[in-house]
């Protein structure tokens, strides 16, 4: 792959490495922009995308009014595999009913980490929904500030109604390590290819 | 480090700003003929960005756009960088690409329900190994 012509003139500087992503979803304020940034090599960096969305029900005259334009922003980061190989990580956006209108969101996806707060686990069910259907290796990170703990991995597993074999991480994703260790998880199961 | 979680609040959202202005950017274009152009594509100058600026027709956002591409970056990156909504920076770099003044590499192309390619597995938990 890449581009053979890179030593003629009018050539690339440089060839442009392969690009892929890790999608990182869950609840408001459950951590996400913070995983990003624990193993980002630059500031989460953010941007916006309108999506057109139908919106049923609204005056309809000779089609105005048909379409809605929402707003969602991202904050996403970047890892540098290699010359050849860059890993994008995106926070998405919690409004998971559009997503399905979305190819870009899902594009050069791997996979996914469906961030859990073990006080809120009804906020991760639109993520896990959404990855299900479309078919998108998830793996579950339950976010554990200051080592607070208070429910089990099973607990938490039936609490999400997850299949046995999607893997349930817990720590705490503001620091490196931890996260490093889940997305290390979702690339051991996306080798397995048991989903 | 961001303290907030800040792509999950409403967003501070000036029409007069952050909507119509860009669509002036793009001549009142709001869909990239482009449609193979995602977030990730990444995207590199294909000549010293001084050498095009003498090119016609380009926009100052063009321009910054050329400017941000002297190493091979993303699209979201360039949006990013540039403050630029993602639509408006996909016709602005579809432009660049019509010129001949850009290329883009689309993303590793991924089948769903399929396990992806081994050797890129290991390259990618290479790079997370030396975080």
């Amino acid at each position: 792959m890449g581009y053979d012509d890179s030593d003629r003139r009018g050539g690339p500087a440089r060839p442009a490495p392969a690009a892929v992503k890790f999608l990182i979803a869950g609840g408001f304020g459950v951590g996400k922009t913070t995983m990003v940034a624990s193993v980002s090599e630059v500031e989460p960096l953010r941007t916006e995308e309108y999506l057109t969305v139908a919106s049923v029900g609204v005056d309809d005259i000779a089609g105005v009014g048909d379409k809605d334009t929402t707003t969602v922003a991202m904050d996403f980061g970047r890892i540098t595999v290699s010359p050849e190989l860059v890993v994008y990580l995106f926070g998405t956006p919690g409004q998971e009913r559009f997503w399905f209108m979305w190819d870009d969101l899902v594009h050069g996806a791997l996979g996914a980490v469906v961030i859990a707060d073990t006080r809120r686990l009804d906020t991760s069910f639109g993520s896990i929904d959404f990855f299900e259907n479309r078919g998108i290796p998830f793996v579950v990170g339950v976010n554990s500030f200051d080592g607070c703990q208070d429910r089990t991995v099973p607990e938490i597993r039936e609490a999400l109604d997850l299949d046995p074999h999607v893997p349930v991480l817990v720590g705490d994703l503001r620091q490196r390590s931890a996260s490093r260790d889940v997305l290390l998880a979702l690339v051991d199961y996306l080798e397995t290819a048991a989903f | 480090m961001p303290t907030s979680h800040w792509a999950d609040e409403p967003l501070d959202d000036d029409p007069e700003d952050s909507f119509v202005r860009p669509y002036t950017i793009t001549h009142g274009r709001t869909v990239s003929a482009r449609g193979d152009l995602t977030l990730i594509t990444i995207i590199v100058a294909l000549t010293p960005p001084e050498e095009q600026f003498a090119a016609r027709g380009l926009e100052p956002e063009h321009r910054a756009i050329l400017e941000q591409c002297r190493r091979p970056v993303a699209l979201a990156e360039i949006a990013a960088r540039l403050d630029l909504p993602v639509a408006v920076t996909k016709i602005l770099v579809g432009d660049l690409i019509t010129l001949g003044t850009v290329a883009a590499r689309p993303p590793v192309a991924l089948a769903v329900g399929q396990r992806p390619d081994i050797g890129l597995l290991q390259a990618v938990r290479d790079g997370l190994r030396r975080l």
